[in-house]
This record gives C-alpha cells, sequence and structure tokens, in this order.
C-alpha cells in the first residue's frame, strides 16, 4: 500500500486511541480529586499533565490547575495538540486523507465523532456534565473500533492502523502505571486510608479494575498491580499484550528489504514474554518502564522508517 | 399533496402539454399525491444528515478551506422513458466515438482540417491543443475514456447537447449516491417501478481504466489533487468502489520514464492513471512550473509510452465551445450517419457576421466564454441590466474569438420539492460515457436542477441541487 497511506492509518489510530485515554484519565483524576484530602488535590488534578508530558503547554495557557481549566485544556482546546478535540480533529484529518482505504463505516464512525464534537464543544462542557463528554469519548472510540473490526478488509492497511492503536495503547499504559504506581506506592506510606483509591484510580484509567479482581482478589498490591499491566497476556492494556500484537502485526505486514522495526519489536516482546516480577522489583518499576519507553518509541520510529518514510 | 404546473411553453418531465401526466410518470405522481409536505420535509432533513455524516460534501473555491457543504439533494425523481434513452444512449456512443476519432485526427493525420470541415487555426490556435501529442500511439486511439455529456430537454421535446465534457468530468458520485440515498428513504417506490440500475458503474469504470492499457493485468490508480479539491470526495469515492489506490502527486515518482508509487514494500510500477489533475498541473517540467500537484516528469514517461492516462492529453481541444459548434460535422465526418443528438444553434463570435448578429441581439442570447466552465463569465440576456449587456458588448468587441452566443433555451421542468411545496424547476442531465474496449454508460446520469423559481442555473457551485434520475426499463409503466 502506499507509505502516505500506512502513515495517515497508523496515525489516526494512534489519535483516537489517545482520545480515549485523554477521556479516561481526566475522568479518573477528577473523581480522585473529590475523594482525595485537599492537600493532595492539585497533584491528583495534575497527573493527566503528568502523564502525557503536557505541563508546560498547560501552564503556558492557563494560570491554576482547577477542574474547568482542566476540562478545558484536555478536552476542548484547539490550541492543545493532545485535546481530545484536536486529536479528533487530527484522526479526521488523516482519514479524509486515506478516504480511498477506508471502509465507508470506519469513515462515518471518524466523520461523524468529529460532527458531534464540533457540536459538543458549541454547547460547552463543564464539571456537571463532564461525565456525558467522557462516555461520549469512549463511545466513540469503541465505535471506531467496532467499525475497523467489523468491516475493514485484513490486509496492510488494516494492519498499519492496528500497529497504531497498540504502539500507543503500551506507550500510555506504561507512562500511566509509572506515575500512578509512584503516587500509591507513596499515599501507601503518608495516607494509608487513601491508598485503595490510588490503585483503583490507576486500574480505572487503564480499564482494568475488573481484571485485576478477577486475577488477585480485593486486597490490592503494588506488585500484583505492576504485574497484571506489564505481563499479564490475557489484559488488554497490559504492555505484554500490546507487544504481542505489535511483533505479529509487523510479521504479518508485507515487507521488502530488511526490516528494523520487526526486530526491535521482536526482542521487546520476547523480554516481556521471558520476564518475570522478580527482575522488574529488581530493576526498579520507574527504571524499567523508563527503559521500556525508550524502546517503544524507538519501534514507532522504526515503523515511520521502513514503511512510511521517502526521502527523494 | 397540490403539484405546481408548470407555466406554459416549457416542456415538463411529469406533465404534457394538456398538464395531463405522462405515461411513464404516473406511478410517481401517484406517490406524490399521497405523500404530504411534513412527512417529504422530514426526509429532507434524514437525508441532509445522512450526507452530512458520510461526507458527501464538496468545497467551495473562495469559502474557507475544508469548508464542506452538501449540494442540495431533491426527494422527487426525475423520470426518462425507455425509448428516450434508447435514443439518447445511441446519439451518446455515436457522439463520443466522433470526437475521439476527431481527437485522434488532429494529433495524427489532419484528415478534418485537409477537408475543409475545420479550419486549421480552430484547432491549432487553440490554447488547449497540445503539440506534444503529436503522432503519439496511445492504446486502442482512445482520448477520452470518460466522457460527462450535458443534455437538456428543450421546449420540443428533443434533448439537445449543451456541452461535452472530455477532460476530467465529474459528478457521478452524486448520480451513485442519490440512488443509495433515495432507495433506503423510499424502498416502497423501487418496489413498484422498473427502474434501471446504476449501482455497476464503477465497475464499468475500472473496465474501462484496464483496458485503456494494452498490459493484461495493469496496474490503475486515481489521481486527485488532494482534500481541498471540489471534487476530492468524487475522487475517494470512486477509488475505493473500484478497489485501487487513490495516490496524490507527491506519491508517484519517475525512475527511467516510468512511473512508480511510493509503496510501504518499496516502489510499485503504475501503468493507468485516472487523473483528475488537468493537463496544465500534471507535469511541472512540462506545463506549469508552479504546480505542486503533479509529478515531474510525467508527460516524457507519458510519451514513452510507459503509462497511460485517462483522460489523454489535449482532449480540452475537443470540449472547447469553440469546437462544439462542428461535432454535428464530425459526426457525418467520421462515421457517415447523422447526428442523433441535436446541438444548441452556436454563434461564434469569432466570425464577423456572427459577432454582429450577437451584438444585435445581445437581450436573447445566452453567451459564453469559449474556455469558460462551472457556469461563471456568462451573460444571460434576458435576464442581465443594461449595465451587464453594454459591458459583455465590449468584452465581445475587445476579443471576440473567446465567446460564443447561444439562443436561450427553455430547460425543461421537473417537479421539485421546495419551500414553495412542489414546484416544477429546470434541469439538465449528465450522461457518463466510458470507452474502452466498447462503449458503455449506465442508464441514465447525473440530473442537476435549479432550486431558484425561474432560474437556469444548475451548477452546484452556483447554489444548484441534484436528483436521482430513473431510467424506466421496458415501456410498460
Amino acid at each position: 500500500m502506499l507509505s502516505r497511506a500506512a502513515s495517515s492509518l497508523f496515525w489516526m489510530a494512534r489519535y483516537l486511541e489517545r482520545a480515549e485515554t485523554q477521556a479516561r484519565l481526566l475522568d479518573v483524576s477528577l473523581t480522585m480529586a473529590l475523594i482525595d484530602v485537599p492537600e493532595d488535590r492539585e497533584e491528583q488534578l495534575s497527573v493527566p499533565l503528568l502523564v502525557t508530558g503536557t505541563r508546560e503547554v498547560f501552564d503556558e495557557l492557563y494560570n491554576d490547575i482547577t477542574p474547568q481549566n482542566l476540562i478545558d485544556f484536555l478536552l476542548l482546546d484547539d490550541r492543545h495538540p493532545a485535546s481530545v478535540f484536536s486529536v479528533i480533529r487530527s484522526a479526521r484529518d488523516n482519514a479524509l486523507h486515506i478516504r480511498g482505504n477506508l471502509s465507508a463505516d470506519v469513515w462515518e464512525s471518524i466523520n461523524s465523532a468529529w460532527m458531534e464534537l464540533k457540536e459538543l464543544r458549541h454547547k460547552g462542557v463543564t464539571e456537571s456534565n463532564a461525565s456525558r463528554v467522557f462516555d461520549w469519548t469512549r463511545e466513540r472510540s469503541h465505535v471506531f473500533r467496532g467499525a475497523a473490526y467489523g468491516t475493514l478488509l485484513r490486509n496492510d492497511a488494516f494492519h498499519f492502523l492496528r500497529l497504531g492503536t497498540f504502539i500507543e495503547r503500551a506507550d500510555t499504559t506504561a507512562r500511566v502505571l509509572d506515575i500512578r504506581h509512584h503516587m500509591a506506592t507513596k499515599s501507601l506510606e503518608g495516607h494509608p486510608t487513601q491508598s485503595f483509591f490510588e490503585w483503583t484510580a490507576l486500574l480505572h484509567s487503564l480499564a482494568a479494575f475488573e481484571a485485576y479482581q478477577h486475577t488477585y482478589g480485593h486486597n490490592i498490591e503494588p506488585m500484583n498491580v505492576a504485574e497484571l499491566l506489564i505481563l499479564k497476556p490475557d489484559v488488554p492494556r497490559s504492555l505484554r499484550a500490546c507487544l504481542q500484537e505489535i511483533a505479529s502485526l509487523l510479521e504479518q505486514i508485507q515487507s521488502g528489504d530488511a526490516r528494523r522495526a520487526r526486530r526491535l519489536a521482536s526482542s521487546l516482546y520476547a523480554n516481556i514474554h521471558y520476564g518475570d516480577r522478580e527482575y522488574i522489583e529488581e530493576r526498579g518499576l520507574h527504571e524499567y518502564l523508563t527503559d521500556f519507553l525508550e524502546r517503544i518509541q524507538r519501534i514507532s520510529g522504526q515503523i515511520q522508517k521502513d514503511y512510511m518514510g521517502w526521502k527523494q | 399533496m397540490l403539484i405546481q404546473t408548470p407555466p406554459e411553453g416549457i416542456y415538463d418531465e411529469l406533465f404534457d402539454e394538456d398538464n395531463r401526466v405522462r405515461p411513464s410518470c404516473r406511478m410517481l405522481e401517484d406517490w406524490l399525491i399521497k405523500s404530504d409536505e411534513d412527512l417529504l420535509a422530514e426526509k429532507r432533513r434524514e437525508a441532509d444528515v445522512l450526507f452530512q455524516r458520510l461526507g458527501i460534501t464538496f468545497n467551495v473555491y473562495g469559502e474557507d478551506q475544508g469548508a464542506d457543504r452538501l449540494i442540495p439533494f431533491d426527494l422527487i425523481p426525475r423520470v426518462i422513458s425507455a425509448t428516450d434513452w434508447q435514443r439518447m444512449q445511441a446519439g451518446l456512443r455515436q457522439r463520443v466515438q466522433a470526437l475521439n476519432r476527431f481527437l485522434f485526427d488532429i494529433y495524427h493525420d489532419f484528415d478534418i482540417i485537409r477537408a475543409g470541415v475545420i479550419s486549421a487555426e480552430q484547432v491549432f490556435a487553440n490554447p488547449q491543443y497540445q503539440p506534444g501529442m503529436q503522432n503519439l500511439k496511445l492504446p486502442r486511439n482512445l482520448y477520452s475514456h470518460i466522457a460527462g455529456i450535458d443534455l437538456i430537454r428543450h421546449n420540443d421535446g428533443d434533448f439537445y447537447v449543451l456541452e461535452d465534457n472530455l477532460r476530467c468530468p465529474s459528478g457521478v458520485s452524486y448520480m451513485l449516491e442519490n440512488r443509495r440515498m433515495m432507495m433506503r428513504l423510499f424502498p416502497e417506490l423501487f418496489a413498484q417501478a422498473p427502474v434501471a440500475p446504476v449501482e455497476h458503474y464503477p465497475a464499468l469504470l475500472g473496465e474501462t481504466l484496464r483496458a485503456a492499457s494494452l498490459k493484461p493485468n495493469p496496474t490503475v490508480v486515481v489521481l486527485t489533487p488532494g482534500r481541498f479539491n471540489s471534487a476530492y470526495f468524487e475522487h475517494a469515492f470512486l477509488a475505493r468502489q473500484m478497489g485501487i489506490e487513490l495516490v496524490e502527486g507527491a506519491d508517484l515518482f519517475i525512475r527511467q520514464n516510468r512511473v512508480y508509487m511510493k509503496t510501504t514494500i518499496g516502489p510499485q510500477q503504475v501503468d493507468v492513471i485516472y487523473r483528475r489533475i488537468d493537463d496544465d498541473f500534471l507535469d511541472p517540467l512540462a506545463g506549469n512550473p508552479d504546480s505542486m500537484l503533479g509529478v515531474p516528469g510525467l508527460y516524457a514517461a507519458y510519451r514513452s509510452g510507459n503509462v497511460v492516462l485517462a483522460n489523454a492529453m489535449g482532449t480540452g481541444v475537443a470540449d472547447d465551445k469553440s469546437i462544439y459548434p462542428y461535432v454535428p460535422d464530425m459526426i457525418r465526418f467520421y462515421l457517415g450517419e447523422e447526428p442523433i443528438l441535436k446541438n444548441v444553434p452556436t454563434w461564434q463570435c469569432r466570425k464577423p457576421r456572427d459577432l454582429q448578429y450577437v451584438l444585435d441581439n445581445l437581450p436573447d442570447l445566452v453567451v459564453k466564454e469559449t474556455q469558460g466552465a462551472g457556469g461563471y463569465g456568462m451573460l444571460i440576456g434576458p435576464r442581465a441590466s443594461k449595465k451587464e449587456l453594454s459591458h459583455f458588448r465590449s468584452l465581445l468587441k475587445a476579443r471576440p474569438d473567446n465567446y460564443i452566443a447561444q439562443p436561450t433555451l427553455s430547460l425543461s421542468t421537473c417537479p421539485t420539492f421546495v419551500d414553495e411545496g412542489v414546484a416544477p424547476r429546470h434541469l439538465d442531465l449528465r450522461p457518463f460515457v466510458l470507452s474502452g474496449k466498447k462503449i458503455q454508460m449506465v442508464p441514465g446520469g447525473l440530473t442537476r436542477v435549479a432550486l431558484k423559481a425561474g432560474s437556469l442555473v444548475v451548477n452546484s457551485s452556483q447554489g444548484g441541487g441534484t436528483k436521482d434520475t430513473w431510467v424506466l426499463e421496458g415501456d410498460e409503466c
């Protein structure tokens, strides 16, 4: 397929996944800010900014971290390239670019999401109706995924689209785990009563709360959480699940010359596949995740070089 | 619901001159009488939302980039009887065949010029004429693989050709989407009426494009100027329907006079380009040097015979309004047949006697630029103010060769659902004629309709709408 189309499919899927992530992160943070002791409220609210590395952009545009400012920034601000509004617009731009490669259903799901979002933005979002927008964003993400699964031919277009989803997801899981795990561990020492909520916030951010209970029961142990989100193959947002998909997708994609992305992905997947919690503990979770994030970014860059880069 | 009858002296597609419903339209009339206005209004809103969701929109030049506008869609179909269609189809075949013969001739043997039917100046001095195309051998000697012929029905009930579009005629996606929309909104109508299908157009187009190359299994792509082009929706739509790549200039490159596209597995050779970019922008080395849309070196690759362009370079010379008056003669000259479809009588202002007539009768005439399109740069005499008339007089005197004039034709009308209810509105028709191993078309075409009472301007860029076109199979209806 066309390199440009592969790139647009890849980014379109990344953007849509990012929209869902932003909504989940913000949703959890706003809820946590209500539960949290007052002095930690700002820390709670800043989590989405830390995870997405956008604290500086935020500070340039807003004076202080309030729920409404966060809602404006993360959901609707068109000056912020990672706001839900901006990423859905970018996804739709990319979709328009490669309309010929999309099924009518997929195109329609993205196009109508964009139309509805413009409407939502026009009406305005406040703390009291923000939940509706979070639900909406998640639903749109599900509809997109459903349309893609249900109607796209299983060819390279589909594979590049899924690669975008899983690269973005692996990246997100690692970042959320890194930051929230740190906060939860800290509060385990400082505010023991608070800790249960911290752990559930982490799990909810990654839609893994039910998975945890199913696997480990009600008691939340820090290393169990890490193990679940890194090593468990059956948790949809775990690093292992994402990497398994990435490695297998890269194997399926038609390949001309030697492709480095394949090697990088398979090697990272093997690391996780044969890894265990003792190794992660030994290494230190933060260091482990920092290394993982570097490697996932290298894979993403290499995918773009291998398949999408054309320097004439 | 009440259907307004048409004014006298105009052919109406539904009512005959005695205001009786034409036999082929009785079913339609029954439906209209039974439908109430609220239901139609609701269906129209439903259609708008669907078109918007599907993104069946176009961009209007001069407005904000990316401003998506809907082409107004009218719910009431225009009906064409089987007899009318058969005659029209034969006429279109004949016409497009002659036009392709003409294009071959003016780039090879010049028979028609030597025979004195058309002057050499008319052809060679035409800015659309591409000297570089001379003696180039094209597969099957085809130049215009896809032609869109604009027809109107005059008050004598006959169809007249208004314009031949041989370069990048657009609108076929609306023909297809209009049908889909009608079937979705009014399935019961299709259960009653024997409407000839049009859904296979993309298949025929694909077949035509593959036949444009002599290779057994050619790689075909659609080349678009990109998403800000007014017809981008159509380019993407057709590529998807045919299952081929939609490429932009930057996706292609030339190596050793061959065209390749940049794919994820490396360069892949392209054999046929269904290009939706005008000649001048296809290759910055050969045409407009500022063009970012085309591919440097494409023209040389084309001339080497390593790629086929559909439509060919230099077809514009045959759809120019100054050549249009000669098409009936072309049909006689190349095919030895009498033209089946009529031309609109045309005065060529380049001829002094014609110019004098035009200047003397300006308030009764329509004046058009020979290179004009989209309803721009024209004068409709009977509707023009004194100031406009005198402005056009000076334009005509300054550059007579730039203009032709035609009598103000009365385009036929068809019941259309507008604010005033169901009222007659003027319309035209653009059937799409495909030339490959044989000449093929789907029954009907794109019907464009002027939505303002009395208006003759049907162009979508100027507020015109579209409606579904029904060719009825058999005549039993």
